[in-house]
């Protein structure tokens, strides 16, 4: 018994210094295209431009952020964000009525409750948390339609100036400062509290989190909240960019935080990872797509080039964790 | 010669790592007979009949089958050379019907074959008694004795010669094992071959006509049955193992946890269990694979949804099938599967030794680094695992070091009253296994109720102030360890049948 | 034998009854509710339900087949579109050409996606997400990152002509298709051996199942079924979309789940997939009858996809094992009354 046992990890080893080895040639080669590409890009090594990307990471970023909680739960990815951003816009300029504070309040509040009962009923009852978060985007955005009527939303005219939520500060816009808060804090929690230790050990293995007497459902549901309330603050710099609120506003939020989670190198098997690396893959999705904006390619072939990074880099996540590969 | 020899193994040699698993053994098989292989665990049976089937290869030695020498490769291959294999675990689908997973696996035949192989099945279920089961149903929703039968039913329709049954009748009542024994005298009846893995001496001495022990990775002997006795059976199995009587640890402090467990159910596999302890007493279960033992822990630890009946920890009714409370009321459990169920493999050493005690660790929800180390410390040295190791995956560990770290997790708690352990010493050296019971006694010294489980009988004997058997489910006896003896706890742990029916 | 073979269609499909009285159900919505609310249905009303399912009902038919063998294909739409697209363009000069060019695109990117999935075992959701953004960003690049529309307007004619009183060739086409995985699931092995690599993917292989085999097929098939019903849309519409957005998963999803192929795989056929589709198309025929807003379809769609795989979780499937095993049992220790099987629990 217990020797079949050591032989199998010896195979396992094995073949993790030979997916180690795949993965060191694939990052030296992706970091080789992304070297050429950038500096036979006209205009890419500007410091205009890497304020653009910079800014178009962050809010990207600070979803990625929660994301990063969930697929470290061990429960693959939420695919209900965009709208859950777009709705949280929408709440956060009709709240801003009661002031700001309360506006930033209500919004937050808004996108912990509704990602966090997905949570609550993935941990509790095991369901697919993709499908799950698929149905509940479907439900959330006809919900808000019917709330909406179908029309935007807009600012109350004599309401609180949410201007500083976009303009710059010191010239670097204020989403950026979002950001890198969200992203200390994010990391803070996720390495160093009760419950971000627990979201390691059950995303590591959920049967053995399970024994050790970990709150599966609880840790489950906190790592949707943590995403609900970092989509709620996206959604909050979202709406006060755009000044309105529609649904049509999602865009590719949704791929590309989960992009950005990947390409950082967390697992998408879970228990391994960190929000530092889900804000290096930010800054790198976006850095790919002003290249390719840059060098005047279309939108799909941005989409299609993350679609490769993405299934490349699953892939590797896989061989390296050992899960996937059978002996 | 004086028969027909279907099968020779000659100087066969398997070794995994350091350990010998067989060590040149011989072994042959006659036609038309029903062969008995004995020994308690890792005396190297199975390693024997993962080789027949294909599932390992043996370093050296040669297979013959009627005379002429095979290796096989993998498990289709070892069916095509007319071996099949019966395994304790399932291999059936069970949301196919019976029809389908008789005839699963056997696509390449033509579609005129299949047509007659269909043919063949009804006959073929009638002949194992299961008349009254339609080809149509679905099989999970039969008993487990009946699919073990339908298993069995499969290995039969694939025309074999040489048949391995590996403790086929472990989860079968007696009125299914009947059915198994004249499905096997009817194929020997045909000149077909049966090798019989049991640990129940009282069907090996009613079924077999040879019985090989193997204790170790050798061969002990193999005798005809009819020249032998329980007794003398026994006593090949145990061999080496000394007579010692061990007092009970004496002292008991009155602050001692009491454990009290009333008519524990835990469908379908244990009924009525019943058990008194106090704190500084190690309680030992011992049985067989699928006697219950383990069964009875998970349920204590919270790990099985309906499992009922009252368990009172020092007057505190524990609610049963929910493990996070259990756990915080002070209860303990290491599973005996460490890969699957146990550690955290990818993470370090230091994280799963804290793993368990992350409230301890921490103040206003943030973990506290100064009394992480501390405790680190305190558990690395308690394992013996040197502390600049701390940082390294415990998957890369030895795996009685990745035990230790296991055990280890669970005792030196101060808000600890009971500690459970399935399997303490799963896949552990001998050293290993004494370092671990040295933790495992330290615990219970120190107040704890302690109640492991064990399949291996000198571990039983080694650690237990109090020995259960157990057999099917149910209690076979109570002892004390001064009481306990080599031979009637294994006397226990193997004739229960008899015990239970007489 | 025992009662639960009677809630069964019978010893050759294996599928459950349900999904069958849950269209009947519908049927009898579609025309019994309206006139409540003021409006009416006729034959047209099943015809355009029957329309829409000839499309999403292929992409519900692929996805079914992936799940049936324990995983899920997420990239459908992604394939959806790339079919489409892909015929629009190639099939400029014949459609047939366009037909065969845009199920063959998607043929081999579903086999591609199996290949990694079986061969190296990855979780097959994570990498048809990549997968599903690889095959949109090649509609879209194709398509120029907005709707084509395909000027061979006689092909659409064609396709959309009524025959009968419910029956176009598209929904001909769809419903060969149909009848097609139909046939070969319950006349050879292929059914037999999806399911069993479903439902136990150890087991089936140690029994000699080409588990690996059937995973990359039905990739391939998901991808090919979800491909065609892409180029039905396309040449139906004389358009091309380039990103039909999330609609025809969470179509595909619901009709799965509700035509009783569970998550766990190893469950379903054809018919219950067709059974889930058309009782979803029915759905949203109904609430158009009665002029309902568009958000009441999404509504219902969302609400109906978290229900339905909150009821095919793990947890439910394991209390009603339990029950049911509670129920055998009581059952069994009674006198007389043994024939009835305990159950055990399958969702472990």
């Amino acid at each position: 018994m217990s020797t079949s046992l050591s032989t199998k990890s010896m195979v396992n080893l094995q073949s993790a210094s030979t997916a180690k080895k795949i993965t060191v040639l694939v990052t030296v080669i992706f970091i080789a295209l992304l070297l050429f590409g950038t500096l036979t890009t006209d205009g890419f090594y500007s410091t205009e431009n890497f304020k653009a990307i910079i800014n178009s990471a962050a809010l990207v970023g600070v979803i990625a952020v929660g994301m990063t909680y969930i697929v470290i739960s061990g429960n693959l990815f939420s695919l209900s964000v965009g709208t859950t951003a777009a709705v949280s816009a929408m709440t956060f300029l009709w709240a801003l009525r009661f002031g700001m504070i309360a506006a930033i309040v209500i919004t937050v509040a808004f996108g912990a409750v509704v990602i966090g009962l997905q949570g609550l009923l993935v941990g509790s009852t095991g369901a697919n948390p993709i499908i799950v978060t698929i149905g509940a985007g479907a439900l959330l955005e006809a919900m808000a339609t019917w709330i909406s009527g179908g029309v935007s939303v807009y600012p109350p005219a004599d309401g609180p100036s949410y201007a500083f939520l976009y303009n710059p500060l010191f010239g670097v816009p204020f989403p950026v400062y979002v950001f890198i808060v969200v992203v200390i804090i994010g990391e803070l929690v996720i390495k160093r509290s009760k419950f971000g230790r627990g979201i390691y050990l059950m995303g590591e293995s959920p049967r053995a989190g399970r024994t050790a007497g970990l709150p599966t459902i609880a840790l489950t549901t906190g790592a949707f909240v943590t995403a609900g309330i970092c989509t709620a603050i996206a959604g909050i710099l979202l709406g006060a960019f755009n000044q309105s609120g529609t649904l049509t506003s999602t865009g590719t939020l949704t791929v590309d935080s989960i992009s950005a989670v990947l390409v950082g190198g967390t697992a998408v098997v879970g228990g391994r990872g960190s929000v530092t690396r889900t804000a290096v893959g930010a800054i790198l999705v976006a850095a790919i797509g002003d290249m390719l904006l840059l060098r005047g390619y279309s939108p799909p072939i941005q989409l299609l080039a993350l679609g490769i990074i993405v299934t490349v880099v699953v892939v590797l996540s896989y061989l390296n964790s050992g899960k996937g590969s059978r002996s | 010669m004086p028969e027909e020899l279907r099968l020779e193994m000659l100087n066969v040699t398997k070794a995994y790592g350091n350990l010998l698993a067989l060590d040149d053994v011989s072994f042959d098989l006659r036609a038309g007979e029903v062969h008995a292989l004995l020994g308690h665990n890792g005396a190297g049976k199975s390693t024997l009949v993962k080789i027949l089937s294909g599932v390992v290869l043996p370093d050296s030695g040669t297979i013959k089958i009627d005379g002429v020498a095979v290796s096989p490769r993998n498990p289709r291959h070892a069916q095509e050379l007319g071996i099949a294999l019966v395994d304790q675990e399932l291999s059936l689908v069970p949301v196919l019907t019976v029809e389908e997973n008789l005839l699963l696996g056997s696509a390449r035949t033509s579609r005129r074959q299949a047509a007659s192989l269909r043919k063949q099945l009804r006959p073929l279920l009638d002949s194992l008694g299961l008349e009254h089961v339609a080809l149509s149903s679905v099989t999970g929703s039969l008993p487990i004795g009946e699919q073990q039968l339908v298993e069995i039913a499969r290995a039969l329709s694939r025309d074999a010669r040489i048949i391995i049954l590996d403790e086929p009748t472990a989860t079968l009542s007696d009125h299914e094992i009947a059915k198994v024994f004249s499905a096997v005298r009817g194929l020997t009846a045909q000149g077909k071959s049966v090798i019989y893995v049991s640990h129940r001496l009282g069907e090996v001495l009613k079924l077999c006509q040879r019985a090989t022990v193997f204790r170790d990775g050798k061969r002990i002997g193999t005798r005809n049955v009819a020249d032998l006795d329980r007794n003398s059976l026994v006593e090949m199995m145990l061999g080496h193992i000394p007579e010692t009587v061990r007092n009970a640890s004496a002292e008991i402090s009155d602050s001692a946890e009491m454990l009290s467990i009333r008519s524990l159910t835990i469908p379908p596999r244990v009924q009525g269990f019943e058990l008194d302890a106090v704190g500084g007493q190690i309680i030992g279960l011992a049985g067989q694979v699928g006697c219950g033992a383990s069964e009875v822990l998970r349920a204590l630890a919270g790990l099985v949804p309906d499992a009922h009946g009252v368990v009172e920890l020092s007057g505190v009714r524990l609610r049963l099938g929910s493990p996070g409370r259990i756990r915080s009321s002070g209860v303990f459990f290491a599973p005996n599967d460490r890969k699957e169920e146990g550690l955290f493999l990818s993470h370090s050493i230091a994280n799963n030794l804290v793993a368990t005690r992350i409230p301890r660790i921490s103040r206003l929800g943030f973990i506290r680094k100064a009394l992480e180390n501390a405790n680190v410390r305190k558990l690395l040295d308690l394992t013996g695992i040197a502390d600049d190791r701390r940082a390294l995956a415990v998957g890369v560990l030895s795996g009685g070091n990745q035990q230790k770290v296991l055990i280890a997790r669970g005792i030196d708690q101060q808000e600890s009253r009971m500690l459970l352990f399935d399997e303490p010493s799963r896949g552990v050296d001998v050293g290993g296994r004494s370092d671990i019971h040295n933790l495992i006694r330290g615990a219970a010294d120190q107040g704890n109720v302690v109640v492991f489980s064990s399949t291996e009988l000198d571990e039983v004997l080694d650690l237990a102030d109090v020995v259960i058997t157990m057999f099917a489910g149910r209690i076979v006896s109570v002892r004390p360890r001064s009481e306990a003896t080599a031979s009637n706890v294994l006397t226990d742990m193997t004739h229960g049948a008899e015990v239970l029916t007489s | 034998m025992s009662r639960r073979n009677s809630l069964r269609f019978g010893n050759s499909t294996k599928e459950p009854k349900w999904p069958l009285f849950l269209l009947l159900a519908l049927v009898v919505l579609t025309f019994a509710a309206p006139p409540i609310f003021g409006h009416s249905s006729s034959s047209f009303t099943i015809y355009n339900a029957l329309q829409n399912t000839s499309c999403l009902g292929l992409v519900a038919l692929g996805l079914g087949l992936t799940m049936i063998v324990g995983e899920f294909d997420l990239s459908v739409a992604g394939t959806y579109a790339l079919g489409g697209m892909v015929a629009v363009k190639a099939g400029a000069g014949s459609p047939f050409i366009g037909i065969l060019a845009g199920v063959a695109v998607c043929v081999v990117f579903g086999l591609i996606q199996g290949v990694i999935i079986a061969k190296l075992g990855v979780n097959s959701m994570a990498v048809t997400l990549g997968g599903s953004l690889v095959a949109l960003g090649i509609a879209g690049t194709i398509g120029d990152n907005k709707s084509q529309s395909y000027d061979n307007y006689d092909v659409g004619i064609f396709l959309n002509q009524q025959i009968g009183t419910f029956f176009s060739v598209r929904i001909l086409i769809g419903v060969a298709a149909f009848v097609a995985v139909f046939l070969l699931m319950t006349l050879t092995n292929l059914g037999r051996a999806m399911r069993a690599t479903g439902g136990g993917r150890r087991a089936s292989r140690t029994a000699g199942v080409r588990v690996d085999a059937i995973v990359i097929m039905s990739f391939g098939a998901s991808a090919g079924f979800a491909g065609l019903g892409g180029v039905l849309q396309a040449y139906g519409t004389s358009t091309a979309t380039s990103n039909p957005g999330l609609f025809p998963l969470i179509f595909a999803v619901t009709a799965c789940l509700l035509g009783g192929i569970g998550l766990a795989g190893g469950r379903g056929g054809a018919v219950g997939i067709a059974c889930g589709a058309l009782s979803l198309a029915l759905l949203s025929e109904f609430f158009s009858t009665v002029a309902a807003p568009q958000y009441v379809t999404g509504l219902v769609t969302g609400l109906l996809l978290i229900l339905v795989t909150a009821a095919a979780s793990p947890l439910v499937l394991r209390k009603w094992n339990e029950s049911r095993a509670r129920k055998a049992m009581q059952e069994a220790s009674m006198p007389q009354t043994s024939s009835d099987k305990q159950s055990i629990s399958i969702g472990e």
